[in-house]
C-alpha cells in the first residue's frame, strides 16, 4: 500500500474544503479545520501500475500568510494550490503559501486548482495569467466544486506525480 | 635537448616538486587536506564513512569522558535531561498508582484475599493489589511516521473496532504537531498520554516513527516500558526503512510482528469466583435424592388410601398386602358383583402396573349383593319393586303366579344362612284380570267402540269399531302385560262423530286459512275468522254434511274477506286520511281504479296498501296534487314558510291557527300577510296572541312587570306611572318598614338610570306593617306571639296583667283604623312556678319585740331565706317579661300610742328594707309601708297588756307590673 501526505494550500474562502467534500473519504468534521487547524482526508486514486492513498492535509485558509502553520506541511510530498477563480488575489496568497512551504521543506510536486469555473460571469483571472503559468510547466485545472469538473483529474495528476 | 625539456614540462617539474613538497611536509599536507576534509566527508558514502570513523569517535569520546567526563555530560546534558524526566515520572506515577489501589482495596473482603496472596506467594501486597485491579487491554497499536505522520503499521485486537487507521494516524500526528506548535515546546518527545473516559492513548515517540497505543481500561505504568521496548526493538531492526519511509508501507511488513506483541498485551481480572459448578451439581444431587425421598412416601401413602378405600367396599375382604421393592402385593375375597379392585384403582394415582393382586371369588350375603343377584336371577316385572329393608330384602308391587313362584323358591335358598326375601307384599295379578284392565282402558278411548269380549281356554276375543284417527288397540297392548299372541280382535273401521273426530277431519279436508280458527265449544265445531268466499262456501258444504247427525260446525263467526271487501276497506281508509280526496273509484275485471286529490305533506296513498292485502299490481291509481285547506295542512305550511321563532308557538284551536308567544314586529307582519292570504277560503290564523318584542316594547314590558311588582308589595302603593321617551316616572306613597322600592328595581331588567320616583311616607294599615309597629311599640314578652289570620291580627300566649292592658288599649285604638287586633286569647301570665314561691314570701313574717325596730338575732334564718326568695321571684318574673316588686309593710302592737305605733310600724319596714337590701336585693323592687295597728295578724283584746308578739312584724306582698 503506498500513501502519500498531500498538503491542501489556499486563502481564505477558497473552497478547499467543499473540492473535497465530495470527492474524498472523510470521519473527520470540519469543526476541526477551525479547532486543531487542520482536517485530514483521504483520497483513493488508482494509478494503471498500482493504487495510491492521498492523505489530505486540509489546512485552514488565511489570508494571514503569517498564521500559516507550515509545521503541518512537514513530510509532505505534494502540494494543492486552490485559487478562487472570481478573487485574483487568492492566486498571489496560494503562491506566497507555496514559497513558505518549500523554502521550509524544499521543493515538491504540486498541482494548481482555479476554483468556482462554473462561476463564469465573475470570473475574474484572464486566460493569458493562466497560460503564462501553464508555459512554467505548471499544472492547472480550472475546476468546480459545484460540477466536480476536472477534480477527479487533479488529484489523479497530482497521484501520478508523486508515486514516480 | 634540456633546454627543450624545460620547454615542454617545466611547469610540470615545479608543479610536481611543490606535490612532493606537499606531500613530504606533514605540515602543508594537513594544511591541505584540512582544506578538503569537510567536502570530502560529506561527499563520501555515509555507511563507509560512518565504518571508518566509528573507531576514532568511540575512541575519542573514550577518552574525552577519561579525561574530562563533564564535557561530554555537558554535551549530551539536553539530550538526557528530558528522557531522565520522563522516567522519573514515570516511576513515581507508578508508585502513586501502586498506593492508590492498595488503599482503595486496603479493607475490602478481596483485599483480604489478597493479604493472604502476598503472604502465600512471597510478593508484595500492593503488586499483588496492581495485579488484581489493573484491568486492561491494548486495543490498537499505530506506528506512524514522524516526518509525514503516515501510518507506518497497524495492528488491532480481536473485536475492536476503529476508523480508518490511516486518517487517524494522521490527525494523531497533527494533534501532536498542534500542541507543540500551540504552546512552543521544543521538546522532542509528543504528547504521551491522551486519556478520554475509559480509553487511553499512550505514545511512545521514536527517531523515527511514533508508537501509538489505544489501550481500555486501567494499565499499569511499566507497560510504558513494554511499549519503549517493542519501539526499540523496532527500530534497531528497521533503523534505515523508518528513516527512508516514503509512504510505502510493503517495505516494513516485519514490524507488524512486533506491534502484535502489544496488542496481545491484556490483563483480565482472574475471577474465579464463587464455585457455582460445585454447587449446582450439589444442589442436583440433594434435588434427585428428595425427589425419590418423596415420590417413594407418596406412593406409600397412595397404596395406604387405595387399602382403606378396599376395605369401606362391600363385597371385598383384604386378607393380606405388603409392599416390597417399590412393588404392592394384595390378596383376598371378593363378590363377583363388587366393584373390580383393579378399576378402584383408578383415581388413587397407583400405578396399577406395580400393583399385584390375587383375588379369590366368594359370594356374600350380604343384602345389597342378595339383592342385586336376586335382580340377575329373577328379572323382576316393571311392576315389582325390590329394596332392603333392615336388612331384609322386600318385593313390593304386583306380578304374575309364575313369577311369584319363582321368587317364592328364592326366598326358600335363601333361608339357609342368608337374609330374609320377603315377599308378602306382592300381588299376584292373574292375565285375565290383567286382560279386563286392558279392554276397559279401550272402553274408555275415544273413537274406540268395544262390541263383544270374552276369554276362552286362555285366549281373549274382541270385536268393536275403530275410528281411523282413533288410538291402536294394539300398541295399547304394550305394558298391560296381556301376551298379544293370545289377543284374537276384529276391528270394523267406521267414521266417529265425536266432535274432536270431527273437527281432525275438517282440518284435514278443509284446509282452513291461518286466518281461520277451528275449535269445539260445548260439543259444537265452532269457526272463526276471515276467509275468503271460496273456503266459506266449501265449509257450508260440509257443515250441511254434518248435520245429518254429526256435531253442528258453526261457520257464522268467519268473515268474508274477499278482495272486493278489501279494496272497500283501503278506500274507506283513504277517505279518513287529511289531505286526501278520493274523487272516484270502480273495480273492473279483478282491476282497481281510483282517482282523486292528495295534499303533498299527506301520507302516501301507496304506503297505506301495505297491510290491507289488497294486491298493490291491481291498484290503478292518479292523484293529483292540491293544497289542502285543512287546519293540520295549514299549520304545516306555514311552519314550512313562516320560520317562526322559538319563542312563537302554533297550535290548532277549534279548527282555527293559533300563534302565541312572542315574535320581533318583522316577523308578525309577514305573519300578519299570512293571515291576510289564509283568509280567502282557509282556516282562521289567529295571531292577535303574539306579543311585540321590539327593543322598546320589551323595556316597557320590563317596567310593567316592575311596577306590577311594586303594586304586590305590601306597604307600597303607586299612584302613578308613565313612560316618556324612553324615561319611567313613579310616584306613590312607601311605609318606611315596606321593602325599597329602588332595591326592588335589580333583576327586573329596568335600567335604574331611567327610573324617576318619588315616594312619600305614610303608615301603612296592612296587617303586617301593623304588627311590625305594634312589635316595635308594645315590646310583647318572649311567651307572646302575633300573628295575622285572615287579615286580622291575632295576639297568643301569656302576659302580665298590665301588657294585658296596654295591648288592650292598642286594640281599641286600632279599631278606629278599621284594624282588627284580637286580644281575646291573651291569659294573664301563669305563674305556676312562681305561685308557690309567692305564697312562700307572702306568709313569710319577720318579728319584733316590744318596741324594737330592729328584729331579733333570731330572725337572721328568715331573713336570709327571704332574701333568697325575693331575688328567686324577680329573676323569674324578669324572664317571663313582668316586673315584680314587694311591699313591705310594717305592723305595730296596739301597745302604746297611736302614732307611735305607726312611725315604729314604718321605721320596721325601713328597717327589713335595708336588711335584705344588704343581702343582695335590688333597693328599687322593695316598696316600704307602716300600717300601725290596722292590719293585724290576730285581733287584739283588750286583756293583753303587752300586746300580741305575733302582731309585731313586717310582712310581704308580691305586685306584677
Amino acid at each position: 500500500m503506498l500513501q502519500k501526505k498531500i498538503c491542501m494550500l489556499g486563502g481564505f474562502a477558497v473552497g478547499k474544503t467543499s473540492l473535497v467534500r465530495r470527492f474524498v473519504q472523510s470521519i473527520f468534521s470540519e469543526n476541526y479545520l477551525t479547532t486543531v487547524g487542520v482536517k485530514i482526508d483521504k483520497k483513493s486514486v488508482v494509478l494503471p501500475d498500482k493504487a495510491v492513498d492521498l492523505i489530505l492535509w486540509d489546512l485552514a485558509g488565511e489570508d494571514d500568510i503569517g498564521s500559516f502553520r507550515v509545521s503541518y506541511v512537514r513530510g509532505a510530498t505534494g502540494l494543492v494550490l486552490v485559487v478562487d477563480g472570481t478573487r485574483p488575489a487568492t492566486l498571489a496568497v496560494a503562491l506566497s503559501l507555496r514559497e513558505r512551504a518549500e523554502a521550509e521543506f524544499g521543493a515538491m510536486p504540486f498541482v494548481v486548482l482555479f476554483n468556482k469555473s462554473d462561476l463564469t460571469d465573475r470570473w475574474a483571472i484572464s486566460d493569458g495569467e493562466i497560460d503564462e503559468l501553464r508555459q512554467r510547466g505548471w499544472q492547472i485545472y480550472l475546476t468546480s466544486a459545484l460540477s466536480g469538473e476536472r477534480v477527479d483529474d487533479a488529484f489523479r495528476q497530482l497521484a501520478s506525480m508523486v508515486a514516480k | 635537448m634540456e633546454t627543450l625539456r624545460q620547454l615542454l614540462v617545466s611547469r610540470e617539474i615545479s608543479e610536481l616538486s611543490r606535490v612532493t613538497h606537499l606531500l613530504d611536509e606533514p605540515e602543508q599536507l594537513a594544511a591541505a587536506v584540512g582544506n578538503v576534509l569537510p567536502d570530502a566527508a560529506a561527499r563520501a558514502s555515509h555507511a563507509q564513512l560512518g565504518e571508518a570513523l566509528a573507531p576514532a569517535v568511540e575512541m575519542a569520546a573514550q577518552r574525552s569522558i577519561q579525561k574530562n567526563p563533564h564535557t561530554l555530560t555537558d554535551i549530551l546534558y539536553p539530550v538526557f535531561l528530558p528522557a531522565i524526566r520522563k522516567s522519573i515520572g514515570e516511576k513515581i506515577d507508578q508508585t502513586f498508582q501502586s498506593l492508590n489501589e492498595s488503599l482503595r482495596h486496603i479493607f475490602t473482603w478481596h483485599g483480604l484475599k489478597w493479604r493472604f496472596e502476598a503472604w502465600r506467594t512471597g510478593t508484595s501486597f500492593s503488586e499483588v493489589v496492581l495485579n488484581h485491579s489493573l484491568v486492561y487491554r491494548v486495543e490498537h497499536v499505530f506506528l506512524i511516521s514522524r516526518s509525514s505522520g503516515l501510518l507506518i503499521a497497524h495492528v488491532t485486537a480481536e473485536n475492536a473496532t476503529s476508523e480508518d487507521p490511516q486518517l487517524i494516524s494522521s490527525m494523531l500526528s497533527a494533534i501532536q504537531d498542534f500542541v507543540k506548535d500551540s504552546f512552543n515546546e521544543k521538546e522532542q518527545s509528543g504528547l504521551d498520554t491522551i486519556r478520554f473516559g475509559e480509553l487511553r492513548l499512550w505514545s511512545e515517540v521514536g527517531p523515527f516513527a511514533t508508537l501509538v497505543a489505544v489501550i481500555r481500561g486501567n494499565p499499569p505504568e511499566e507497560l510504558h516500558e513494554v511499549i519503549r521496548d517493542v519501539l526499540l526493538r523496532i527500530h534497531d531492526e528497521s533503523s534505515q526503512a523508518l528513516e527512508r519511509f516514503d509512504g510505502d508501507s510493503s517495505k516494513l511488513l516485519g514490524v507488524e510482528t512486533q506491534l502484535q506483541t502489544c496488542v496481545e498485551l491484556q490483563h483480565a481480572d482472574s475471577n474465579r469466583g464463587f464455585p457455582w459448578l460445585v454447587v449446582s451439581a450439589i444442589l442436583l444431587v440433594l434435588i434427585a435424592a428428595g425427589g425419590w425421598f418423596f415420590l417413594s412416601w407418596q406412593s406409600g401413602q397412595r397404596w395406604q388410601a387405595y387399602l382403606s378405600r378396599l376395605a369401606t367396599q362391600p363385597g371385598i375382604v383384604v386378607s393380606e398386602q405388603k409392599i416390597s421393592g417399590g412393588q404392592f402385593y394384595i390378596a383376598g375375597l371378593r363378590d363377583p358383583l363388587t366393584a373390580d379392585p383393579q378399576s378402584l384403582l383408578s383415581g388413587t394415582q397407583v400405578d396399577p402396573a406395580r400393583v399385584h393382586s390375587n383375588w379369590q371369588f366368594y359370594q356374600s350375603f350380604e343384602p345389597g349383593f342378595v339383592l342385586k343377584r336376586l335382580t340377575a336371577s329373577l328379572a323382576p316385572p316393571a311392576s315389582v319393586r325390590l329394596s332392603v329393608v333392615d336388612n331384609r330384602i322386600v318385593a313390593e308391587g304386583e306380578a304374575t303366579t309364575t313369577w311369584i313362584n319363582q321368587a317364592r323358591a328364592a326366598a326358600q335358598q335363601l333361608s339357609a344362612g342368608g337374609p330374609v326375601f320377603d315377599i308378602s307384599g306382592v300381588r299376584d295379578v292373574s292375565a285375565e284380570e290383567r286382560w279386563q284392565a286392558y279392554v276397559s282402558r279401550l272402553e274408555t278411548q275415544p273413537g274406540l267402540i268395544v262390541a263383544d269380549q270374552n276369554v276362552r281356554d286362555g285366549q281373549f276375543y274382541i270385536t268393536g269399531l275403530r275410528d281411523p284417527l282413533a288410538a291402536d288397540p294394539q300398541s295399547l297392548l304394550a305394558g298391560t302385560q296381556v301376551d298379544p299372541a293370545r289377543v284374537h280382535a276384529s276391528w270394523q273401521f267406521y267414521q266417529s262423530l265425536e266432535p274432536q273426530f270431527v273437527l281432525k277431519r275438517l282440518t284435514a279436508s278443509l284446509a282452513p286459512p291461518d286466518s281461520v280458527r277451528l275449535s269445539i265449544v260445548d260439543g259444537r265445531i265452532v269457526a272463526a275468522g276471515e276467509a275468503t268466499t271460496a273456503w266459506i262456501n266449501r265449509a257450508r258444504s260440509a257443515a250441511q254434511q254434518l248435520s245429518a247427525g254429526g256435531p253442528v260446525f258453526d261457520i257464522s263467526g268467519v268473515h268474508d274477506v274477499s278482495p272486493e271487501e278489501r279494496w272497500q276497506a283501503y278506500v274507506s281508509r283513504l277517505e279518513t286520511q287529511p289531505g286526501i280526496i278520493v274523487a272516484q273509484q270502480n273495480v273492473r275485471d279483478g282491476q282497481f281504479y281510483i282517482t282523486g286529490l292528495r295534499d303533498p305533506l299527506a301520507a302516501d296513498p301507496q304506503s297505506l296498501l301495505s297491510g290491507t292485502q289488497v294486491d298493490p299490481a291491481r291498484v290503478h291509481a292518479s292523484w293529483q296534487f292540491y293544497q289542502s285547506l285543512e287546519p293540520a295542512f295549514v299549520l304545516k305550511r306555514l311552519t314550512a314558510s313562516l320560520y317562526p321563532p322559538h319563542t312563537v308557538r302554533l297550535s290548532i284551536v277549534n279548527d282555527r291557527i293559533v300563534a302565541e308567544g312572542e315574535a320581533p314586529d318583522t316577523w308578525i307582519d309577514r305573519a300578519r300577510a299570512a293571515a291576510r292570504q289564509l283568509s280567502a277560503g282557509g282556516p282562521e290564523f289567529d295571531i292577535s296572541k303574539v306579543r311585540d318584542v321590539s327593543p322598546d316594547a320589551r323595556a316597557a314590558e320590563h317596567w310593567q312587570y316592575y311596577v306590577s311588582r311594586l303594586e304586590a308589595q305590601p306597604g307600597i302603593i303607586v299612584a302613578q306611572q308613565t313612560e316618556r321617551g324612553g324615561h319611567f316616572y313613579i310616584s306613590g306613597l312607601r311605609d318606611p318598614l315596606a321593602a325599597d322600592p329602588q332595591a326592588l328595581l335589580s333583576g327586573t331588567d329596568v335600567d335604574p338610570a331611567r327610573v324617576h320616583s318619588q315616594w312619600q311616607f305614610y303608615q301603612s294599615l296592612d296587617p303586617k306593617f301593623v304588627v311590625k309597629r305594634l312589635t316595635a311599640s308594645l315590646s310583647p314578652p318572649k311567651s307572646i306571639r302575633l300573628s295575622i289570620v285572615q287579615g286580622r291580627i291575632v295576639v297568643v300566649g301569656e302576659a302580665s296583667a298590665g301588657w294585658i292592658s296596654r295591648a288592650q288599649a292598642a286594640a281599641e285604638q286600632l279599631s278606629a283604623d278599621g284594624v282588627v287586633l284580637d286580644v281575646s286569647q291573651l291569659r294573664e301570665l301563669n305563674l305556676v312556678e312562681l305561685n308557690h314561691l309567692r305564697e312562700a314570701i307572702q306568709t313569710t313574717d319577720i318579728f319584733f319585740s316590744s318596741g324594737r325596730v330592729v328584729p331579733g338575732p333570731e330572725q337572721t334564718p328568715v331573713l336570709d331565706r327571704l332574701a333568697d326568695q325575693l331575688k328567686e321571684f324577680a329573676e323569674n318574673a324578669r324572664k317571663a317579661g313582668v316586673t315584680a316588686r314587694f311591699m313591705l309593710t310594717g305592723h305595730s302592737d296596739t301597745t302604746g300610742r297611736e302614732t307611735a305605733n305607726a312611725s315604729i310600724s314604718a321605721a320596721r319596714a325601713e328597717t327589713v328594707r335595708a336588711l335584705l337590701n344588704k343581702r343582695g336585693v335590688a333597693p328599687e323592687l322593695l316598696l316600704v309601708r307602716g300600717a300601725g295597728t290596722f292590719e293585724p295578724a290576730v285581733p287584739e283584746n283588750e286583756n293583753s297588756r303587752t300586746g300580741n308578739s305575733t302582731n309585731r312584724r313586717v310582712s310581704v306582698t308580691v305586685n306584677l307590673e
